[in-house]
């Protein structure tokens, strides 16, 4: 029974549902706290520790957005 | 009008009935997150839902592929086998939602073709090793643990990430990424379930001879119809989900709801890729209650995840008898088109009167895939 699964297939299913829903919600998660983290620093006039964190948002946003468009051109792929 | 082409035609009909009654029944499954964390408005993150599965049909052919070749023998089909397998899916499914059972819709469908095949032409007919236990059971059970695990991880992940900071940017956060996630899964279920319909419309059509056997890659109004039948159908259940929806969906902060939508449409979209026809209620209620019971064990709904189980061992050979059981009571009536036209008159007529008597006793959310 074992030979007729085809693990490979398989294992792309699980290696890249595990990388792109944890990967992409942690990545939302530092969209998240970089916006907040930034306009709070930003309130307190530490200016260079704002923009730090305007950085990781806009990094992790950059990853939520390639993510998604990379899986939709891959998965196109008839 | 030709016989062939009017059973054709029957085929096809009730192949789109059964799409748009995917639709309808998993709405709740799409967009009950969005709404229960008031991410989206109902009528808005229905209409979202509606779309997104409509241009979900349309990115990947894979499961159809699987479902037309990988299954059964395409060399072996006929157009009485398909309408067989059709009926034993609506029949079980039907049966299913009148006495409150967990199925899967997806597991129903392919039942009901293997059983009618099996009736028709023998075991040699149905690909048992490499399609039934390779390509369906075996991912079907993945499918939803996988979720679950991602669900469960992305959500501690979250908490490690945004825990510190104040509620409200959190939560407002969240809502709008669900707006992002939500779709993501609206994509990902069109895709999936819109492309079991489109690769049991292509065995109809390698059975009418319109397709090669070798090739049955679904012609462009196959899925344009099998895309609009399920939009359609998610649509519509909409509306009945919305009215009954606040009393039964099970509370979530938006953080969760974001892990589980988006692990939900991870392992949908990773299995689509994969060729895997699986059923989406399952993994969505596999992403739900991983990010419950990352948070807190005793949120996990041990009888919903009961429920996966048992519906994963019971559906496919339930829905095969029942689909042998209607290929051979439509084979009675020999192999035109009378068959089918009384086997659809019957399953109507059923549908109506089951509909009037689950209606006497209140409205059901039935939430299947």
């Amino acid at each position: 029974m074992l030979a007729v699964v085809d693990w490979d297939a398989l294992l792309t299913v699980v290696w890249s549902s595990l990388l792109g829903g944890i990967g992409v919600t942690a990545a939302y998660g530092l969209v998240i706290l970089g916006a907040a983290r930034s306009v709070e620093l930003g309130r307190q006039g530490r200016a260079g520790e704002a923009v730090v964190y305007g950085l990781l948002g806009t990094l992790g946003a950059a990853t939520v957005l390639a993510a998604i468009v990379f899986g939709i051109v891959v998965l196109s792929d008839k | 009008m030709e016989d062939q082409l009017l059973t054709v035609i029957i085929v096809v009909a009730t192949a789109l009935a059964f799409d748009f009654t995917n639709g309808f029944h998993d709405t709740a499954n799409v967009v009950a997150t969005s709404i229960s964390t008031r991410a989206m408005a109902p009528r808005l993150a229905v209409g979202y839902a509606a779309m997104l599965n409509f241009v979900g049909a349309f990115i990947s052919l894979k499961v159809a592929a699987t479902v037309a070749s990988d299954v059964v023998d395409p060399e072996s089909i006929t157009l009485l086998v398909v309408f067989g397998g059709l009926v034993g899916a609506i029949a079980w499914n039907l049966t299913t939602w009148y006495f409150g059972l967990p199925s899967s819709s997806s597991h129903a469908l392919i039942g009901g073709i293997v059983g009618a095949m099996l009736v028709a032409q023998g075991p040699d007919a149905v690909f048992f090793e490499n399609g039934i236990i390779g390509k369906v059971m075996l991912p079907a059970l993945v499918a939803p643990t996988l979720a679950f695990i991602v669900g469960g991880t992305a959500i501690l992940v979250l908490y490690r990430i945004v825990g510190a900071l104040k509620p409200r940017p959190v939560t407002t956060g969240f809502r709008g990424g669900q707006v992002i996630s939500g779709g993501l899964l609206a994509l990902a279920h069109g895709t999936n379930d819109a492309q079991k319909t489109m690769g049991v419309i292509a065995l109809a059509l390698v059975a009418y001879g319109s397709l090669p056997a070798s090739d049955p890659t679904p012609p462009t109004w196959v899925v344009v119809s099998a895309a609009a039948a399920i939009a359609l159908g998610t649509y519509v259940g909409g509306w009945r989900i919305i009215k009954t929806m606040g009393s039964r969906i099970h509370k979530m902060d938006s953080a969760q709801g974001f892990a589980a939508q988006g692990a939900g449409a991870a392992v949908i979209l990773a299995s689509t890729h994969g060729g895997f026809p699986l059923s989406t209620t399952h993994t969505i209620s596999g992403a739900v209650i991983g990010s419950g019971a990352a948070k807190r064990l005793s949120a996990v709904r041990w009888g919903v995840a009961g429920n996966i189980v048992a519906a994963w061992i019971v559906t496919l050979p339930a829905a095969a008898a029942i689909g042998a059981l209607a290929y051979a009571i439509t084979r009675l009536f020999g192999t035109g088109a009378a068959g089918p036209l009384v086997v659809s008159l019957a399953i109507i007529t059923g549908a109506a009167l089951l509909f009037s008597r689950r209606a006497q006793r209140g409205p059901v959310v039935s939430a299947e895939a």
